[in-house]
């Protein structure tokens, strides 16, 4: 009883990561229907960013997680509005390739710039635990949840009831009536794509100190927070908990019952039947 | 070859027999005709490189060529494509490893449970659009990936190791031969009334059923030719290779791969993705031999150059370039801008 | 008419880029040994795969500098071809065929990581160009019956073999061992060596774990472990994965009496991304740099993993003493032969035996090398030789303390 409880919490805590993972991608797809096969990419450089920050300049990754976010938001803010504002009415896939295209030229420049060595973030208290019960509850994961749960609310609370928030809501369901209201759309859509790779930075620095960092990582996270996203609903920052949340603990108790090499059978076959029977996910609205 | 068709293909018709869309004049047909013919021949004129290029290229263009059917022409884009790639792979595998049975034995198995996992699947997975069905496809993928590095019988993660052929010759002309037989089948396609049923399937859906075409059946069919032409690649590549697991049979980059190639190359039409395939396995084969470091680098940028510059593909920007001269790609860039 | 042309063009494109492939000249010297390697140099294996291509260069250099090989009675001196495989096996093949058949390299030098081995050495033997590596370790290699490929690498069966017979030596002897491997090549022959000797040692399995390469979330199989009250851990996995694993125990507090790693603790970066962390863990090496491992070209291996330090930042593991072996060893064969001729210098690397800093070198019937893996521990921040074939070296530290308790 004691190891299957502790199995849900490990699930639990993997999910508020996934969770932040997901985040930024959900946002983007959910609000702009750019679709970013980068999105793994930049949650790598994130991580590296709050590497650098941390063995150079001594700052604690969650203390560091400010500077991290407006980073990568300059970064993003950058990319939409220099590079994919340029493809936002071809047709759907041209995003899909052009943001693979982006993948492949992010992870071979960070192979070129930071080596292929793996990187950790090691603050003292990365490896130390707080015992709940007959659980035991790793600090760093914790404070990841923490930070997943207040960036969700935060960005919930954000597009519902602040002026930008609104408009990028509004920019995003109909476009020629935010023009009509004076709403400039490539700065709007260069925020929330700066908004998103914000987030991925952010779930990139917490990932760092509890795994590793390197240039490599961006795929399978892409296709992990691809999951999360689907399951729990674009429509909602609530659903990317609820959906991060899931994942996780079906892959810890799959891992149990089943066995360590059929998590991603159980993540990605949730994936497909959720697409399947209920594509908008666990908390979308059906449409 | 030099003397004029008698009779030029796009001359006035009958109003009552449809002209078909995209009948090739002769003078295509011929030209067409000495390219594959200068394919064919490369194993005895070219080095044991080329014709090892030559074999990936060709599996390419197969690949591309297959996806063009449910991407292409029905407007389906698939992101996997591998899964059925893949399971050609293993048919071929299982079968002469574990069964030990002759190569075109395994051929046909893999063929045959790549284009019945299609039907099933495409049962579930064509009602979806756009995104999903894109990402739909791409679980799927994982998933196949996963549940086989599970199977014993098909060697777990470790895979499996084929008995060695040394005979590129033979793979290089069964590459060449199935990538022929692919067009061929998408040659027809543009003149047949499925063909016509897809093209209306990926203008209008609704549109399309309301006049009468069995979408749902030509969706499943477009999804098994693919999965068909897909799974014999992958069964010749598996033995040409001698060796396959999960992770290379199932590669998950080739779907990218196959839909940049077809796209750089004009997807929709019949040769678009065999110029799009043979280029840019030549661009990126270069690279990877000459300039190690940055070959992998140079892709993603002509990726993303070729995406926000010419969409329509290479077929489209030479023809553009043309009508237009440079000012084409500055329209593309136009016309999609936000 | 348009159509027609746009057709011309891309037909005439298509041409034109062939005719380009034909045309790329072969490029070798006369009188100079070309060797010719696919390695890994950029891809998710890059960070391993380096260490070849910087063990093959200073070897060639080094033997160069001497004068290169001797061989009857002329000097030849080497060269070296790199090709960067970008981690994928299919482009690692193509590139092994172009080394061999357009390039005309004269001997082939190995890969990283036993699924590359595994596909290229399907070349070395089409073209019946000996190929000696140094990266593979998996029992597969070398149960083809194929002629050309030769391994410098301890065979994956036996890596914990000499753990084991340590395990026997401890005080007190761990009641129950958990084994957790990697579902890949390499680690599932360790695996399947393991089980059979931890048997016959008369230890206890309490389980018995296959996980999925590259995982980075050990959480589910840590807890087990801890649940179970595991005496002693060994797991097979590579390096991003066994540093996933002892993070994270330290963050669930699970600390068993020990625990034992294929790969890792040889190296430096690995010790160093750990830090304190890295302390109490065991690992193996068929390699140290001790002075009794004589060279002919470097001295020993002290000397040799100076000068290699020097020169490239880092300190080298058991990979770049292995891929200097590679180079020698080829090298010692052609001398043998008296001849640069493929048939010949393979016939002489099947009788090869001479010493070198990586260990004594002579392969089997099969063409892989037998050596004995020594067990290893990081003792306060440093790798202590702790047993070897004669027994305990220095004294283990063991058991492990809790963490807390660091």
């Amino acid at each position: 009883m004691d190891l299957l409880a502790q199995v849900v919490a490990n699930g639990v805590l993997l999910g508020g990561l996934y969770a932040v993972m997901a985040l930024g991608l959900a946002l983007v797809w959910g609000v702009l229907n750019i679709v970013n096969l980068a999105h793994g990419a930049f949650i790598m450089l994130g991580g590296y960013a709050a590497w650098h920050l941390y063995r150079l300049a001594g700052i604690d990754p969650f203390a560091g997680l400010p500077i991290v976010a407006i980073v990568m938001f300059a970064a993003g803010y950058a990319i939409q509005r220099g590079l994919l504002n340029l493809v936002v009415r071809a047709p759907m896939f041209n995003t899909l390739l052009i943001t693979f295209g982006l993948e492949v030229v992010f992870t071979y420049c960070a192979q070129l710039a930071f080596s292929a060595d793996f990187r950790t973030i090691n603050p003292p208290y990365a490896g130390s635990n707080v015992a709940l019960g007959p659980v035991t509850l790793p600090v760093a994961r914790l404070a990841a949840f923490a930070v997943a749960l207040a960036l969700t609310v935060g960005m919930w609370l954000f597009l519902l009831h602040t002026r930008l928030g609104r408009a990028i809501r509004a920019t995003a369901q109909n476009l020629v009536a935010a023009r009509l209201y004076g709403v400039a759309p490539r700065h709007l859509y260069a925020v929330t794509f700066g908004l998103g790779v914000a987030l991925a930075g952010m779930s990139g620095a917490l990932y760092g100190t509890v795994s590793q960092v390197n240039p490599y990582i961006g795929a399978t996270l892409t296709a992990k927070s691809f999951a999360i996203s689907i399951i729990g609903g674009l429509d909602s920052p609530l659903g990317v908990i609820v959906g991060g949340l899931f994942l996780g603990i079906v892959e810890s108790l799959t891992t149990l019952y089943v066995g360590p090499t059929y998590a991603d059978v159980a993540s990605f076959g949730i994936l497909v039947l959720v697409l399947i029977v209920r594509p908008s996910g666990l908390l979308g609205r059906t449409a | 070859m030099s003397a004029p068709p008698a009779q030029r293909a796009d001359a006035p018709q009958t109003p009552d027999k449809p002209q078909a869309p995209d009948k090739p004049p002769t003078w295509r047909r011929v030209a067409a005709i000495v390219v594959f013919a200068a394919l064919a021949a490369v194993p005895w004129l070219g080095s044991d490189v080329l014709v090892q290029f030559g074999i990936n290229a060709l599996l390419l263009a197969v690949l591309a060529q297959a996806w063009n059917v449910i991407g292409g022409y029905a407007g389906y884009a698939s992101f996997g494509n591998s899964v059925f790639y893949g399971l050609g792979a293993y048919g071929v595998g299982i079968a002469m490893v574990q069964w030990h049975l002759p190569f075109a034995v395994g051929l046909a198995l893999g063929a045959a449970i790549a284009v019945v996992f299609a039907l099933t699947l495409g049962w579930a997975v064509l009602r979806l659009r756009g995104h999903y069905f894109a990402i739909a496809t791409l679980g799927v993928a994982q998933v196949m990936a996963a549940i086989v590095s599970n199977v014993e019988l098909a060697g777990r993660n470790v895979g499996l190791v084929l008995p060695p052929l040394n005979d590129d010759r033979l793979f290089y002309w069964l590459a060449l031969a199935l990538l022929a037989a692919a067009t061929l089948s998408v040659a027809w396609l543009t003149r047949s009334r499925f063909g016509f049923g897809l093209i209306a399937i990926r203008e209008n859906e609704e549109g399309a059923a309301v006049m009468g075409v069995h979408t749902t059946l030509y969706k499943a069919l477009a999804f098994a030719i693919a999965a068909f032409f897909s799974a014999l690649a992958g069964g010749i590549h598996a033995y040409w290779i001698t060796f396959l697991d999960p992770e290379s049979a199932f590669d998950i980059s080739l779907n990218v791969r196959m839909i940049i190639m077809a796209v750089f190359g004009g997807p929709g039409t019949v040769l678009g993705p065999i110029v799009g395939a043979l280029s840019l396995s030549a661009i990126s084969e270069l690279l990877s031999s000459e300039v190690t470091n940055i070959a992998g680098l140079f892709f993603g940028v002509v990726v993303v150059a070729a995406v926000v510059l010419m969409p329509r593909g290479l077929a489209d920007a030479v023809r553009g370039v043309r009508l237009h001269g440079w000012g084409y790609f500055a329209r593309n860039v136009k016309a999609h801008r936000l | 008419m348009s159509s027609r042309l746009r057709h011309a063009r891309s037909i005439a494109g298509a041409a034109a880029v062939l005719a380009a492939a034909l045309a790329i000249p072969a490029t070798v010297a006369a009188q100079e040994v070309v060797l010719g390697a696919s390695v890994q140099l950029t891809g998710p294996v890059a960070n391993t795969g380096r260490y070849y291509r910087d063990a093959y260069q200073i070897a060639i250099d080094k033997i160069n500098a001497a004068g290169g090989a001797k061989i009857g009675g002329q000097s030849h001196k080497l060269a070296l071809k790199l090709y960067d495989n970008q981690s994928d096996v299919n482009l690692s093949v193509r590139q092994y065929t172009q080394l061999v058949s357009q390039d005309k390299v004269t001997l082939l030098l190995g890969p990283f990581a036993s699924n590359f081995a595994l596909a290229d050495s399907a070349v070395s033997e089409k073209y019946k160009v000996p190929m000696v590596q140094g990266g593979g370790a998996s029992d597969q290699i070398f149960s083809r019956n194929f002629k050309y490929i030769f391994g410098t690498l301890a065979p994956a069966s036996n890596y914990f073999a000499s753990t084991i017979d340590m395990l026997k030596a401890l005080k007190p002897k761990p009641a129950s061992v958990a084994l957790l491997y990697a579902d890949d090549a390499f680690d599932v022959s360790v695996a399947d060596g393991t089980r059979p000797k931890l048997k016959e040692a008369g230890l206890t399995s309490a389980m018995d774990e296959r996980y999925s390469t590259n995982a980075t979330d050990f959480n589910s199989l840590l807890s087990q472990v801890k649940s179970k009250n595991v005496d002693a851990v060994l797991v097979a996995g590579h390096e991003t994965e066994i540093l996933n694993f002892v993070r994270q125990a330290k963050s669930l507090g699970v600390a068993p009496k020990m625990y034992s790693f294929t790969v890792g603790v040889p190296s430096e970066d690995f010790r160093k991304a750990l830090g304190k962390d890295a302390d109490y863990a065991f690992g193996m090496t068929a390699w140290l740099p001790s002075t009794s491992l004589k060279d002919r070209w470097f001295g020993d291996a002290e000397k040799f993993a100076a000068e290699y330090k020097a020169r490239f930042g880092y300190d080298p593991d058991y990979h770049a003493a292995s891929g200097v072996a590679d180079v020698e060893t080829l090298v010692q064969a052609m001398e043998d032969a008296s001849s640069t001729d493929p048939q010949k210098v393979r016939d002489a690397l099947a009788k090869v035996k001479f010493d070198s800093l990586y260990g004594p070198i002579a392969f089997n019937a099969h063409g892989q090398i037998d050596l004995p893996q020594v067990v290893i521990q990081v003792q306060n921040g440093k790798l202590a030789e702790v047993y070897g074939a004669k027994g305990i070296v220095t004294q283990p530290q063991y058991p492990m303390p809790a963490w807390s308790a660091r």
